[in-house]
């Protein structure tokens, strides 16, 4: 028992001394992540957004810092579209529109008069990029604003008192704004005004680009993981340390135990990980943490048992390699790791969900959604843990029997 | 503590052990020396459990290594042909994970560590990761991770290959010592001069089969108080033979054209009447070398051949 411990931490300290073996099985994954969205991400992230605007002030100024909206490169990205507060907040609320801009009464008088102001964004927490693009504009225009408001504000007042404000006045008051912005945004004072930006709870039944891949790129993840610790059997076999480990009393399954479990701790952190970061940059909801992680943490060790079989059962280091790849790669393509289920022909689709690893995304796409109860996540845990015994049995005799000479 | 019987090892045609049979003691170093492909490895790993005999049987101190193997690993060190550490680790790492592995514990274990890390000149480098050390430190870690747990049975395959000369001293007297503690020590090698040196009995291997064994007292007995003499140049092998054949109680042990080794008496005193002999036979000697009766001209008297091709 003390041996499994030693083994267990003996594991560790080689991926500490050298984690750029384990690091390059997480590259594939996230440079597809990134190819991904930007083939797939790209088409959604353009004029989709939609800012909704309660202009309650309706003057020069309000305008001048909606026009900003309207130029390039934001009009690409954010169609402006002006609505009563009351109705802004209903349509927000329902996850109708990117973010809701609320400019309140006496804004322009305020921001002449050189005094304290708020302006109100409430975003859609289940569009990402978007709200942030237009919090990131805002807080910059209304830096931008304030400095003008310094050096420009007995001309910008001459301008408030007519009613229809010449056209090249605003702008080129819009484009000093955007200069000043760029160039003076680091000598800039204190801010005296402040935006306060509010999250929505998610109402939005429908599914972003990272929430639809997410599941694929972790599944690619522990997929590659799997078959680069399995591996690992040759280089304890080349090394002599497994000779070495089978002329000692040590048992050999305490060491297959650790290996184990040292694997099942890499999924698990891996998965944790992989699922907060998607939470925190992505805004990917996970709703039951805890199960997903544990999910994972099974199925990556029953990917991994699978791919030491292979190992163990070829019979030269480069073999094992050459058929690690061979599985994982075509079992990649088709379970759903590459592509998401949901962008594969229904044939396809069908036939990737019976693979171990489209089966288990399966199930954890329900876990995420929701639709798995704790009973029907028990049974799949357990014919999981079945499964998996099984195969360390196998494993376990090889290494006993044939694998070391 | 180690008995081995009527051995026999095969892979596939090939027979590596063939009929080896020897015991060895508390306390005693036996040698087992022989050429490359000889069988030695082969012998060793019988013994400890890593191949199953083809026939015969194998004792570790009264265990069978067979039926009764995890008992007889349990009294079991053993240092590897090939260096087996964990490269990614430290020398310090690998000997906590042996010892480990050993079932050894602190505080017992960090002072062993300390010791054979001192003893094998290695505790400047404790911390290092092993695949930064040389060679011969490697192959100084690697003996030192068999004998961290003072085995009952220490068995040595080549453990001093590739060491400097003064590690290999102080290598060869952690051997002695662990013998002198009553350990029972298996030696492998192809160097003449440490088993010359180290073995109390030896046993000469050479395809698979004993050639010779005992105390080299006894084995320097069997070739006689003889000298072994070396000759290059080139030769008219038979005329040579014949030429020779007229000189008292030589032996020619291998004749080509362009080498020939004598086995013969008072060799130095006998030179001139050899050259005068060759020359009047067609043969020019360009060089000499003369030895004392040693574990080699046993060998080569034995098998014909060199031990170190
Ligand atoms: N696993 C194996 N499969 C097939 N043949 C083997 C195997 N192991 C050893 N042999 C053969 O058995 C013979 C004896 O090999 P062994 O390694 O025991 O020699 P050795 O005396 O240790 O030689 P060396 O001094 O080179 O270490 C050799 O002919 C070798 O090719
Ligand atoms: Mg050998």
């Amino acid at each position: 028992m003390r041996f499994l411990w030693i083994s267990v931490r003996k594991d560790w300290s080689r991926v500490r001394r050298d984690p750029f073996s384990l690091a390059t099985s997480l590259a594939i994954p996230l440079i597809l992540a990134v190819m991904m969205s930007l083939v797939f991400g790209r088409g959604q992230a353009a004029p989709q957004g939609r800012l909704l605007v309660a202009d309650e002030d309706s003057s020069v100024a309000s305008n001048l810092l909606l026009g900003a909206f309207n130029r390039d490169p934001l009009d690409k990205m954010l169609l402006v579209e002006k609505v009563a507060q009351a109705d802004g907040h209903a349509r927000i609320n329902r996850g109708d529109g990117s973010a809701l801009l609320i400019i309140p009464a006496g804004f322009q008088e305020a921001f002449l008069g050189n005094r304290p102001f708020q302006l109100q964004l409430f975003t859609n927490p289940a569009q990402t990029i978007l709200p942030q693009i237009v919090q990131e504009s805002l807080s910059i225009m209304v830096d931008g604003a304030f400095y003008v408001q310094r050096v420009a504000g007995d001309q910008l007042r001459v301008v408030a008192t007519r009613n229809a404000p010449p056209d090249e006045l605003i702008a080129s008051v819009s484009v000093s704004i955007n200069h000043l912005v760029t160039s003076l945004r680091r000598y800039l004072y204190p801010l005296a005004m402040d935006l306060e930006t509010v999250v929505v709870a998610d109402r939005s039944e429908s599914k972003s680009f990272a929430a639809t891949f997410l599941p694929s790129m972790i599944f690619m993840a522990l997929l590659m993981i799997a078959n680069s610790l399995a591996f690992d059997i040759w280089r304890e076999r080349l090394m002599g340390t497994l000779r070495r480990l089978a002329v000692s009393p040590a048992p050999l399954g305490a060491f297959l135990a650790a290996r184990l479990i040292f694997v099942a701790s890499v999924f698990a952190l891996v998965a944790l990980v992989g699922l907060v970061a998607s939470r925190g940059l992505a805004g990917v909801p996970v709703p039951n943490l805890p199960a997903a992680v544990m999910w994972l943490t099974f199925a990556g060790s029953a990917l991994f048992l699978m791919m030491l079989v292979v190992a163990v059962t070829a019979s030269t280091a480069r073999a094992a390699s050459v058929m690690g790849n061979l599985i994982v790669f075509p079992l990649a393509m088709i379970g759903g790791c590459f592509f998401p289920f949901e962008w594969m022909p229904a044939w396809m689709a069908r036939i990737g969900r019976l693979t171990p690893n489209g089966w288990a995304i399966t199930q954890f796409q329900a876990i995420l959604s929701g639709e798995i109860d704790a009973r029907q996540l028990a049974v799949a845990v357990a014919g999981l843990t079945v499964v998996s015994a099984v195969m360390f049995m196998v494993a376990l005799r090889r290494l006993r029997s044939g694998f070391l000479v | 503590m180690i008995e081995v019987a009527q051995l026999r090892k095969s892979f596939g045609d090939l027979t590596a052990v063939d009929g080896v049979s020897f015991t060895a003691g508390r306390g005693e170093i036996f040698g087992l020396l022989g050429p490359n492909g000889a069988g030695k490895t082969t012998i060793i790993s019988c013994i400890s459990g890593l191949l199953t005999p083809s026939s015969g049987h194998v004792k570790v101190d009264g265990h069978d290594a067979v039926s009764d193997g995890p008992a007889a690993r349990r009294v079991l060190g053993v240092v590897p042909q090939e260096i087996s550490l964990y490269e990614d680790l430290s020398a310090a790492e690998n000997l906590a994970y042996w010892g480990g592995a050993q079932g050894m514990r602190q505080p017992a274990l960090g002072e062993r560590m300390r010791q054979v890390l001192e003893l094998t000149g290695l505790e400047d480098r404790a911390r290092e990761p092993v695949k930064r050390f040389s060679g011969g430190m490697k192959r100084r870690l690697n003996f030192a991770c068999g004998i961290i747990h003072q085995p009952k049975v220490l068995l040595l395959d080549e453990p001093t290959v590739g060491v400097d000369p003064q590690s290999r001293v102080r290598l060869l007297e952690l051997v002695r010592t662990q013998a002198r503690d009553g350990a029972c020590v298996l030696y492998t090698t192809h160097y003449m001069e440490e088993a010359e040196t180290l073995c109390h009995r030896l046993a000469i291997v050479d395809h698979g089969r004993i050639i010779a064994a005992g105390t080299l007292a006894e084995l320097r007995a069997m070739l006689g108080e003889r000298d072994l003499l070396r000759l290059s140049g080139s030769f008219q092998v038979e005329a040579a033979k014949a030429a020779l054949a007229h000189i008292d109680s030589i032996e020619v042990l291998q004749a080509d054209a362009e080498l020939l080794i004598l086995a013969l008496p008072e060799a130095s005193r006998r030179l001139p009447a050899i050259f005068a002999a060759l020359a009047a036979a067609g043969s020019d000697v360009r060089g000499t070398t003369l030895t004392q009766p040693s574990l080699e001209s046993l060998f080569i008297k034995l098998t014909g051949k060199e031990l170190r091709e």
